[in-house]
């Protein structure tokens, strides 16, 4: 358990109370590589993508507001826009290379969490990231809808329909594998 | 049918959440403070900073021009009263002095600003109309003749009419001009001034002209008479010397004229018992700052909005381009994260 505070400052209080950009780093730092981790759904990507992120929010501290935002949701957002960015190049080398080399971990591999069944890990590696990118922030940062759809940059209700539609993909394909 | 229940999925992702990797950890612990600058820009409160000072530049312009409007004008109305009581007058122009709106009903006032029209060596012409709301219409009309005939002048006309509710008396008066001054100060202390317009003409140059002119033609005359008694005249210098004498006696008449233009000053006196005409409320001053401020935020509004209308459709155009090109970018995401596995 982290000993620095969840709770950040807002308002004046939060204008007097700055907290250093170490200890937000610090607190949020298990949240953004998560969320990378589940867009990405590689670990090495989303290690390298994360250490990009907080780059970046160190560069971009000063435009920082917490009045207009939770540190998690700005780091959020920043991570994201790191990720879309990679996929970007990663799209634009593909299609310049005609040959896209995924850089996936094995399928037996855990990367979603050490304590998933396999089952839950092949049923989460399914869905698309857009998909993963919901339930990462909705079910395991635990973000409201409000703030999620902050994040992505679209509508509350859009979240909810998104959410849905990748929850019972999981129900489906988690199913389907115990049938089989 | 396998028992997939809803809550255990969500429990299981929740329980197994990954930990970011130790070397994440060293790598985000490695990274420095950063530098905050004391005085760094930010842009909307710099925006806001912006659209304060222009209100306040706006209101401050209006507030300043509505102050100094006030001011000018007060300063304009009164200075040109004084200035059109002192500054000499041209021929046929005319001065309206309003003794009692400038300074009251002082007559010692009104005699020494009156003192620069006194004529001093140069012929001029006065013509001074007043009028004036007395209480005793009668005594106020004899006293105003009994005042001209004691300056040496004389009453060239009248017209009295009074009934029992209100009165009026003109008078068509000649005083000398050296008098002037004591004959205006005289009238003025018969009641209250509504209107007074004193008419300076100077005659000296035209008296002048005329001098010269008669010179000429006596000197042709005398020349001429001269050479009559010594030889005789041609019929054609005969003429000349008719021409020449019937010109100075026509030029001595007109100086003549204008010598009594000159000694005499006209005075038309009206006097009146009636109440005069609501007069029309000059605005205050406090009502010309806000007259003068609104008219200069009225000017700052219409260029607003002249910016307005014209920058409007250009401002209107980028705003939907960069909505358009937001919702873009955003579907483009969308797809991009849809088709990543």
């Amino acid at each position: 358990m982290s000993a620095v505070p969840t709770s950040w400052p807002t308002g004046r209080q939060g204008l007097r109370e700055r907290r250093s950009f170490a200890s937000v780093a610090e607190e949020h730092l298990d949240d953004v590589y998560r969320y990378l981790l589940y867009v990405t759904g590689n670990p090495h990507l989303a290690e390298d993508l994360a250490a990009a992120t907080f780059e970046r929010a160190l560069n971009r501290w000063r435009r920082f507001d917490p009045r207009r935002g939770s540190a998690r949701t700005w780091l959020c957002q920043l991570a994201r826009g790191i990720a879309l960015d990679h996929f970007r190049a990663e799209q634009r080398r593909r299609r310049r290379e005609d040959a896209y080399a995924a850089e996936a971990p094995a399928s037996d591999e855990a990367t979603f969490g050490e304590g998933l069944s396999p089952a839950l890990e092949a049923a989460v590696r399914s869905l698309s990231a857009a998909e993963r990118e919901v339930v990462v922030l909705r079910i395991v940062l635990e973000l409201d809808g409000e703030t999620t759809a902050s994040v992505l940059g679209i509508r509350p209700s859009a979240v909810s329909t998104r959410l849905s539609r990748a929850l019972q993909k999981l129900e489906e394909r988690m199913v389907s594998d115990a049938r089989r | 049918m396998p028992d997939v229940s809803f809550e255990t999925v969500l429990r299981e992702l929740r329980a197994s959440a990954p930990q970011a990797p130790a070397q994440l950890r060293e790598r985000v612990r490695g990274l420095p403070e950063p530098h905050v600058r004391a005085f760094g820009f930010r842009r909307r409160p710099a925006l806001a900073a912006a659209a304060a000072i222009a209100i306040a530049v706006a209101l401050g312009a209006a507030a300043i021009q509505g102050y100094k409007g006030s001011s000018d004008r007060r300063r304009d109305s009164l200075g040109a009263e004084v200035e059109q009581q002192r500054a000499p007058t041209p021929k046929g122009a005319s001065v309206s002095p309003s003794f009692k709106d400038a300074f009251g009903k002082s007559s010692d006032r009104g005699r020494s600003l009156l003192s620069p029209l006194i004529p001093g060596s140069r012929l001029q012409h006065y013509d001074v109309s007043m009028s004036a709301r007395v209480e005793d219409l009668s005594s106020a009309t004899k006293s105003a003749v009994r005042t001209t005939r004691r300056l040496g002048g004389y009453v060239s006309g009248a017209d009295y009419s009074a009934d029992q509710r209100a009165g009026d008396s003109r008078l068509d008066l000649r005083v000398p001009v050296p008098h002037i001054q004591q004959a205006i100060a005289s009238f003025t202390e018969l009641g209250t001034i509504l209107s007074q317009r004193i008419s300076v003409a100077d005659l000296q140059r035209t008296v002048d002209r005329i001098d010269q002119r008669r010179l000429a033609a006596r000197a042709v005359v005398s020349e001429l008479e001269a050479k009559q008694r010594r030889i005789g005249l041609t019929p054609a210098e005969q003429a000349r010397l008719s021409r020449a004498r019937r010109t100075v006696t026509r030029l001595s008449r007109s100086r003549a004229n204008l010598v009594a233009e000159g000694t005499y000053a006209k005075v038309s006196l009206r006097l009146t018992t009636g109440k005069p005409a609501a007069k029309h409320a000059e605005p205050g001053r406090f009502d010309r700052f806000w007259g003068d401020a609104g008219d200069i935020l009225g000017k700052e509004a219409i260029i607003v909005l002249y910016a307005l209308v014209v920058a409007g459709p250009f401002v209107l155009l980028a705003a939907l381009a960069l909505l358009a090109e937001r919702a873009r970018r955003r579907r483009a995401d969308s797809r991009l994260l849809e088709e990543v596995a």
